[in-house]
C-alpha cells in the first residue's frame, strides 16, 4: 500500500474530465503504482493545491468505488472568488501532475442499522453519495437519492447516477421545472429511515429543520456542510514538549497537519474532532484554546488541559503540548 | 431504581413525554402500569390523542392497573393477557409506524428487553425510546447450551427446562438476547454445584 509522507500521499493525476461548465472530475492513482489506503462511502481527502507561494488544503469527497483502491476520484467545482484553491485546480493542474493528498477520513458514513437510506443533495454535494450508493448497492441496502441541480447543463452527474440506479434517483431542476421539497421527501417515512444531506448550508439547514418538524431524532439525521471540513483560522505556534520542536500552524492547516508536515507522528483516526484518538495534554498555555471538537465535555474544555489537534486551534502567545 | 454492580445491566430511564414526537406508543406490563399512568398524566390532550397504549395484565407481583388506564382518553388501548402477546402486539403497531414516533416501555426487565428487541428490529434508536423498570428484578435467562429462555428466574442455580442441565446464572446481561446468561453449573467438576442464593430481585 502507498506510503504516507508527512501525512499525505503522492498521487498522479491520471485523468481530468469536464462534467459540467463548473465541475471537473479528477482521477488519481498512486505515483508508484501501489494500492491506495481503503476508504468507506462518505470519506473525504484534502488536496494540497500549490497556489502562488502558498498551499491551499481543500477538502473533497471521494466519489469512486470504495471497493476499488487502485484509484481515487474527486469532483471539483470551480469557485472564482474566495481563496481560489478550486480555481488553481481547474487552471493549473494537468494530467500527469503529482499532487499531495491526505489519507481519507470519514465524517459522513452510512448507518449500519438503517432500514432505508434517504439521500438529499444539492449540486456538487452529490459526490460523497456516489461512493455511499456504490457501498449500499454492493452490501444490499435500500436507498433513494433526491438531487437538486441549477439547470440541465449542471445535471450530468445526476444523469450518470440515474443511469446506474434508475427510479431510485430523482433529479430536480434538469429542465422540467421540478423543485426539491425536503418536507415532502421526508414525510410519512417508516421507522428506521435515515437521511443524509450534503449541499449548500441553506439546503442542509432546510432538511434538518424539516426532519425536526416531522419528529425525527438526531440519530437519524446525517449531514455534511461544504464549509465544515478542515480547521482554518489565525496562525499560531505550538511547542511539542517531547522533542522541543516549535511548529508553526498556518491559517490553512490544522495543528495535526502542521505537525505531520514537520515530520512528527501524532495519533489520529477521524481527523474531524469526533473519535477522541488525537486527544493531547496541554502542559502550558498563555492565551485561549478554540475548541472545535465534538469529543471533549464542556467541563474538560473549561479546564484547558486537553486539546484535539485535528480540529482545534489556539489564540496564544505560548502553547506547549505533551506530544 | 435498583443499583447493582452488573455493568451490562441496562440503565433505565424515567418515563416522561418526549415533546418532539408526533406519535407515541407506550407498552407496559403488570407493575409497569404505574409509570405508564404517570406518563399519561403528564401528557397534554393532543399528545394523549396521538398515543397508542399496549398493556399486558400478566404480572409476577400480581399488580393490575387496567382500571386506571381506561380513564385516560388515548387514541387506542390494547389489552393483552400475556407479555408475549403484548410484545407481538407491539410488533404489529411498529410495523406501520412512521418516523416521528416515540416509544415508552415499562415493566419487568424481560418485558422491556424483548420489547426493545422488536423496536431495534424496526430501526428505532435509543433517542426515540424511554424505558422505566417497575416491579421485581426477576431475571430472564438464556441457556448457553440449548438456547432456551427461562422467564422469572429468582435463584442463582436452577434447572434449565429446555435441556435439564443445572445452570448457574451469570451476572452478565445481553441486550441483543434481552437475557442474562445461564451456563452449566458443574461444568468444571461434575456434580459439584456452586452455592445457590436468592438473586437480587
Amino acid at each position: 500500500m502507498s506510503e504516507v509522507q508527512h501525512g499525505a500521499l503522492r498521487l498522479k493525476v491520471d485523468r481530468i474530465e469536464a462534467v459540467t461548465p463548473e465541475i471537473n472530475r479528477y482521477t488519481f492513482s498512486a505515483e508508484d503504482g501501489s494500492w491506495l489506503p481503503p476508504f468507506s462511502g462518505g470519506s473525504h481527502v484534502r488536496v494540497l493545491i500549490p497556489f502562488e507561494e502558498e498551499t491551499r488544503r481543500n477538502a473533497y469527497s471521494l466519489m469512486s468505488s470504495p471497493y476499488d483502491t487502485s484509484k481515487y476520484q474527486i469532483a471539483v467545482r470551480r469557485i472564482d472568488e474566495g481563496k481560489r484553491g478550486s480555481l488553481a485546480m481547474h487552471r493549473n493542474v494537468r494530467e500527469g501532475d503529482v499532487l499531495l493528498v491526505t489519507t481519507p477520513a470519514n465524517l459522513f458514513p452510512v448507518s449500519k442499522h438503517a432500514r432505508h437510506h434517504l439521500f438529499i443533495a444539492g449540486g456538487v454535494g452529490v459526490t460523497p453519495i456516489y461512493a455511499q450508493l456504490e457501498e449500499l448497492s454492493v452490501k444490499g441496502g435500500s436507498f433513494e437519492l433526491h438531487l437538486a441541480v441549477r439547470g440541465p447543463e449542471h445535471a450530468a452527474l445526476g444523469r450518470e447516477l440515474k443511469a446506474l440506479y434508475g427510479d431510485r434517483v430523482t433529479v430536480y431542476g434538469d429542465g422540467d421545472g421540478s423543485r426539491l421539497n425536503s418536507s415532502e421527501i421526508l414525510a410519512g417515512r417508516p421507522l428506521g429511515t435515515h437521511t443524509y444531506v450534503c449541499g449548500p448550508a441553506r439546503m442542509v439547514n432546510d432538511v434538518i429543520d424539516a426532519a425536526h418538524a416531522l419528529g425525527w431524532t438526531e440519530s437519524h439525521i446525517h449531514y455534511e456542510r461544504f464549509e465544515d471540513l478542515g480547521s482554518t483560522g489565525s496562525p499560531f505556534s505550538v511547542t511539542l514538549a517531547r522533542s522541543g520542536a516549535v511548529i508553526e500552524v498556518s491559517p490553512e492547516q490544522s495543528l495535526l497537519e502542521a505537525a505531520e508536515e514537520a515530520g512528527h507522528k501524532l495519533p489520529y483516526l477521524c481527523r474531524g474532532g469526533a473519535c477522541g484518538e488525537c486527544e493531547t495534554e496541554v502542559l502550558e498555555l498563555e492565551g485561549t484554546i478554540d475548541h472545535r471538537d465534538d469529543w471533549l465535555s464542556e467541563s474538560e474544555r473549561c479546564t484547558n488541559k486537553l486539546i484535539m489537534p485535528c480540529v482545534s486551534r489556539a489564540t496564544c502567545t505560548k502553547l506547549v503540548l505533551n506530544a | 431504581m435498583l443499583i447493582t454492580g452488573i455493568k451490562s445491566r441496562p440503565v433505565y430511564d424515567e418515563l416522561t413525554p418526549m415533546a418532539s414526537g408526533l406519535r407515541h406508543v407506550a407498552a407496559a406490563q403488570g407493575s409497569g402500569g404505574e409509570p405508564l399512568l404517570r406518563l399519561l398524566g403528564e401528557m397534554d390532550p393532543a399528545q394523549l390523542a396521538a398515543t397508542t397504549v399496549l398493556y399486558s395484565i400478566e404480572s409476577f407481583t400480581g399488580r393490575n392497573h387496567l382500571a386506571d388506564l381506561k380513564k385516560h382518553q388515548v387514541r387506542d388501548l390494547f389489552v393483552f393477557p400475556t407479555n408475549a402477546e403484548a410484545v407481538r402486539g407491539l410488533d404489529t403497531v411498529l410495523a406501520t409506524a412512521q418516523m416521528g414516533t416515540r416509544l415508552y416501555l415499562s415493566g419487568s426487565e424481560g418485558f422491556i428487553g424483548t420489547s426493545m428487541q422488536v423496536a431495534t428490529s424496526y430501526g428505532m434508536n435509543r433517542d426515540e425510546v424511554l424505558r422505566e423498570h417497575a416491579g421485581s428484578f426477576v431475571r430472564r435467562v438464556w441457556c448457553a447450551h440449548c438456547g432456551h429462555y427461562s422467564e422469572n428466574v429468582t435463584r442463582r442455580v436452577f434447572q434449565c427446562p429446555g435441556c435439564e442441565r443445572n445452570l448457574v446464572v451469570r451476572d452478565h446481561y445481553s441486550g441483543r438476547l434481552a437475557a442474562f446468561q445461564g451456563v452449566k453449573a458443574d461444568g468444571e467438576v461434575p456434580g459439584e454445584l456452586p452455592e445457590d442464593e436468592e438473586l437480587d430481585t
